[in-house]
């Protein structure tokens, strides 16, 4: 009886002990109700990435400090898809306790929070201008008429390129400069035969190139109603799928299954090239012996689909405002940082190498600077140019479901069944399982 | 026992020894070295890990989320033992129809998925904190509670109690005790290695439990090492080295306990029948 | 007539005691696994994303039959729980019975090591796993070397050899796991009983057979019973290491769930419906598994 007395009573300290924490905690965290002004309010930030998104929340902190000392802004950092889940747990919970004040969703995701939680979130259309931003950035962050997401980074695409390895193989970087997927392959194919490297990694599991061919072609795997699977009929996509198949015949691609892979891969110098969006460059320059030895050049167009341009968009996400106690606070803090601030984008640029969608952001100093690791390029410029020309599409609610199917169905396609009934196939699929 | 099968025996034993511990030597290599190593699958150990090491003390609180992890963990698992024996030993020592049924509904609780009843738990627990916030949302207590009584774990002492001898129990009530005194003088000293091998699955699914501290827990403060390291690892560059170093630290303490644990495996059986 | 009167309340006493003993995690299980259990299978006759669901009756239920997904993710769900398991009980049972031989050396050192696995994170495994079976990794390198095979296999990126991988993977993680269930039972048997076999002339084998797998009846069903469980719940394995890839082939149903209810939009409603799919399947296994080890439950 003793020893049960005992082991219970120390449980029982123990879970106390546990509940100790909580009472700090919970002054730290959640939501205060809505003070008169001038008292001190807080609000909380989830986001993922230290050193780029929460390190982007972080300067604007220190900006806007300085306009509203009286804010008090908490910054929890969690991996992306950890975020899905408590932010669904959260809004389907019934309280508000969970939630936080802004948070950070990816464009392609964003219209199936706005859709499967209407009145979750706070409209944003007083606090700030659609039109001061990229085109291809408001379609994702409006909803119903209404402005709901801060544009954030640009996923601006381009394709990084080793000049070293192309001038073993007898081009130059003007060779690559508006260039179509076809004449890619061709120099891949030098590439591979004079330097024995492939030109570039795929994971099957990733279609992340053929999103951004159809995006510079202006469609998606939807079409603009956002939840009409576009895939049978769909020019541009029947285009990038051939293409594809293409480049992976070509014996020029290496195959990896995971991130580290995938930056180990250029790391190490492996491959010749990185199709993807500008967020991977502080990766490529984690590898300090590379300086010098990369450029970046437009993004290749589809062969056979007119309306491809040189300019594509993989990912990038926008800041929401939940509809808890605290929006207005969180709402007036956007509007005078992400929302506004020209000179704050090029604290972001300078800083992190992060590239924001305002308009006006794009005539600053920091957006002009030249890159000694690319050889001097002025990247950021290039990437800003590229960013007005990028189409703007409805990535729709189904993205990552459609994708999914497409992704069996690639599989097929490269193992030879035919084009069109690979297409029909999801087709049919994606409209039974998208209700 | 003849020497070729003696020979095979530690042969066999050796490499499944090998196989078995060759990823985590992996793992304590990599601590050692820089992100660029870990990512081209370098064996051979580096020389970092005292920069990985201070990386992570600076990056992010883990000692706060290793206390955390400590608190939940053990607490869980005492309660969790003690809770469950007594189940497992009541199912199969005081048998009747009626707990019989209710047994076989307990393991139903066992089969369904725990992302089906994620949420639905997370509603009942953003009620409970209206009402008794110290064991609701974003608290320790809150990660302990709903995971304290497992089917699994009832099931587990139940089985083993049907190897108990139950003439034990009936010399224990000759020599006059009650019936919750055997359960604490005879059944649980006897059962020995079977809370020992409860205590350390108990400890180690509760100190790797990830989905559920996920979606309770809210505050940087609250959090448990498994998250940590979860959002170490999605960052656009991820230092692998620093990551394989938290990892490392978070394991020691579950193959710490085993160590500790594991000699009871070999105590025989105490206090026979006389 | 006193003695008749003790009779029945012992009875009775015991009844009491039964329930009482079992009352509290009785209690907390109907609580914290119940009652959300009951709220999911309500969520499974809804459909839509996230709180917009509504009322559908048995829609998604006539779905599960024409969604090829799930049908995949059942298909490979099987393929692992029907050779997986078998192997990695028998393998458990097996090295667990040559730890328990008391002249073996290096006990401790040998169960330490083969029970690393289980407690080795899910991350750090998961990585390590991808590049040992990369392409380019090592354990192709050493078949090669021993010209076991002459070309690479892809062992990620194939439909079949991704499966494989997989089931490897479970049986590294898991068999010590098993392993320490039977040794703790293993104690329990006492050692005057294979001395007596000893001496009445049994083999190894025999005594294997007919003194330590009927008295480890118990453990065993236990085993097989978590093991069946776990392998239809499968989620870690498959979602870290393969990513469900390529293309479906190594699907669980469990990242299927998670899928439908985090990745695509939230259809809560369908996920739950897939939930007790799965609940149904695991019942009947179950029960079968008690039926065959003739259990009296």
């Amino acid at each position: 009886m003793k020893k049960f007395l005992t082991v219970l009573l120390a449980s029982f300290m123990l879970l106390t002990a546990c509940s100790n924490n909580t009472n700090t905690a919970n002054e730290g965290s959640g939501n205060t109700a809505a003070p008169e002004a001038g008292k001190k309010q807080e609000i909380t930030v989830w986001a993922w990435d230290k050193v780029f998104n929460i390190g982007a929340m972080e300067r604007a902190k220190t900006v806007y400090a300085e306009k509203n000392a009286d804010l008090t802004v908490n910054l929890v950092e969690n991996a992306q898809a950890d975020i899905i889940q408590k932010l669904n747990a959260g809004l389907n919970s019934g309280t508000t306790k969970s939630l936080p004040n802004i948070v950070l969703i990816e464009d392609y995701r964003a219209q199936s929070f706005l859709q499967a939680y209407p009145d979750a979130f706070f409209a944003l259309d007083e606090y700030i201008n659609a039109s001061d931003f990229a085109d291809y950035k408001v379609g994702p962050t409006s909803y119903d008429g209404k402005q709901y997401g801060v544009p954030f980074d640009s996923g601006v695409a381009g394709l990084y390129v080793r000049t070293d390895y192309l001038q073993e193989a007898g081009y130059s970087v003007d060779d690559l400069q508006d260039i179509t997927w076809d004449q890619y392959i061709e120099i891949a194919k030098a590439i591979k035969e004079k330097t024995g490297k492939d030109m570039l990694t795929q994971d099957p599991n990733d279609l992340g190139l053929i999103r951004m061919m159809i995006q510079s072609a202006g469609s998606w795997y939807l079409k603009e109603d956002g939840t009409t699977p576009n895939l049978a009929d769909n020019a541009a996509l029947a285009d990038a799928l051939e293409t594809y198949k293409r480049l992976m015949d070509a014996g020029v691609v290496k195959v990896v299954s995971d991130w580290s892979q995938f930056v180990g891969a250029f790391n190490s110098g492996e491959v010749a090239s990185v199709p993807t969006g500008n967020w991977i460059t502080a990766s490529i320059k984690a590898e300090a012996e590379q300086s010098g030895k990369w450029a970046i050049v437009p993004f290749p167009t589809l062969p056979n689909t007119p309306s491809s341009v040189h300019a594509s968009n993989l990912g990038g996400s926008s800041w929401y405002v939940l509809n808890v106690d605290g929006k207005e606070a969180a709402g007036e803090f956007l509007k005078e940082t992400f929302g506004s601030n020209a000179d704050f984008y090029q604290t972001l640029v300078t800083d992190i190498g992060a590239i924001g969608t305002l308009k006006a952001a794009a005539s600053g100093e920091a957006y002009s600077a030249a890159d000694e690791f690319f050889g001097g390029q002025k990247t950021i410029s290039d990437f800003a140019a590229w960013t007005e020309q990028i189409p703007n599409v409805n990535y729709g609610m189904h993205t990552y479901a459609i994708e999914d199917i497409l992704v069996v169905e690639v599989q097929n396609y490269m193992n030879g069944t035919d084009l069109q009934t690979v297409l029909s196939n999801a087709q049919t699929q994606a409209e039974t399982q998208i209700r | 026992m003849s020497n070729i099968k003696k020979v095979g025996m530690y042969v066999f034993l050796s490499v499944c020894a090998f196989i078995s511990i060759f990823p985590f030597l992996w793992m304590l290599t990599s601590s050692t070295n820089v992100s660029a190593d870990v990512t081209k699958g370098r064996i051979l150990p580096g020389s970092h890990l005292f920069e990985n090491i201070k990386n992570l003390f600076e990056s992010v609180d883990i000692s706060n989320a290793l206390l955390n992890s400590a608190k939940v963990s053990i607490s869980t698992t005492l309660l969790s033992l003690l809770i469950a024996s007594l189940a497992g030993f009541g199912f199969e020592i005081y048998r009747s129809k009626a707990r019989d049924a209710v047994f076989s509904i307990l393991l139903l609780s066992m089969m369904i998925p725990f992302a089906a009843i994620m949420i639905p738990l997370f509603q009942m627990f953003g009620k409970i904190s209206n009402v008794v916030p110290f064991v609701g949302i974003d608290t320790l207590s809150g990660v302990v509670l709903p995971t304290v009584v497992t089917a699994f774990l009832i099931f587990f002492f139940r089985q083993n109690a049907k190897m108990f001898p139950k003439d034990l129990l009936e010399a224990g009530r000759i020599d006059g005790l009650t019936e919750i005194g055997l359960f604490f003088k005879v059944f649980m000293p006897t059962m020995k290695t079977t809370y020992a091998a409860a205590g350390i699955i108990t400890f180690m699914s509760s100190w790797n439990n990830y989905l559920w501290p996920l979606i309770v827990l809210q505050s940087p403060e609250n959090q448990t090492v498994p998250l940590l390291i979860s959002t170490l690892g999605s960052a656009y560059s991820p230092d692998y080295g620093m990551i394989m170093t938290a990892i490392v630290i978070s394991t020691i303490p579950t193959a710490l306990v085993f160590f500790f644990m594991q000699k009871h495996f070999v105590a025989g059986m105490t206090g026979s029948v006389k | 007539m006193s003695t008749a009167k003790k009779g029945m309340s012992i009875e009775r006493k015991s009844n009491l005691t039964g329930w009482l003993f079992v009352s509290l995690a009785v209690i907390m299980i109907f609580v914290f696994y119940f009652y959300p259990m009951f709220q999911a299978l309500l969520l499974s006759f809804k459909s839509g994303t996230g709180m917009n669901l509504q009322f559908t009756g048995i829609d998604n239920y006539k779905r599960l039959f024409s969604d090829i997904t799930f049908i995949t993710a059942l298909k490979n769900t099987f393929i692992y729980l029907i050779i997986q398991v078998p192997i990695m009980i028998i393998l458990a049972l097996f090295i667990s019975v040559l730890l328990n031989n008391s002249q073996l050396k290096l006990k401790g050192f040998f169960r330490t090591a083969i029970f690393l696995p289980a407690v080795t994170s899910l991350v750090a495994y998961s990585v390590i796993f991808k590049y040992l079976f990369a392409t380019d990794g090592l354990v192709n390198k050493l078949l090669m070397n021993i010209h076991l095979i002459q070309t690479p296999i892809a062992w990620i990126t194939d439909p079949f050899w991704a499966k494989v991988t997989i089931i490897i993977a479970i049986t590294w993680r898991w068999t010590g796991y098993n392993m320490i269930f039977y040794l703790s039972s293993l104690q329990n048997i006492d050692n005057s009983i294979y001395e007596a076999a000893r001496i009445d002339g049994a083999s190894a084998t025999r005594q294997f057979f007919g003194i330590t797998i009927p008295l480890l009846k118990p453990i065993i069903l236990f085993t097989s019973i978590t093991s069946t469980i776990g392998t239809l719940q499968l989620f870690d394995e498959v979602v870290n290491i393969t990513k469900g890839g390529p293309g479906n082939s190594t699907l669980s149903i469990s990242q299927y769930i998670y899928n439908l209810s985090f990745k695509y939009s939230s259809d809560f409603g369908y996920a739950a419906t897939v939930s007790y799919s799965i609940v149904v399947i695991i019942i009947i296994l179950a029960f079968l598994q008690f039926k065959l080890a003739g259990d009296d439950k």
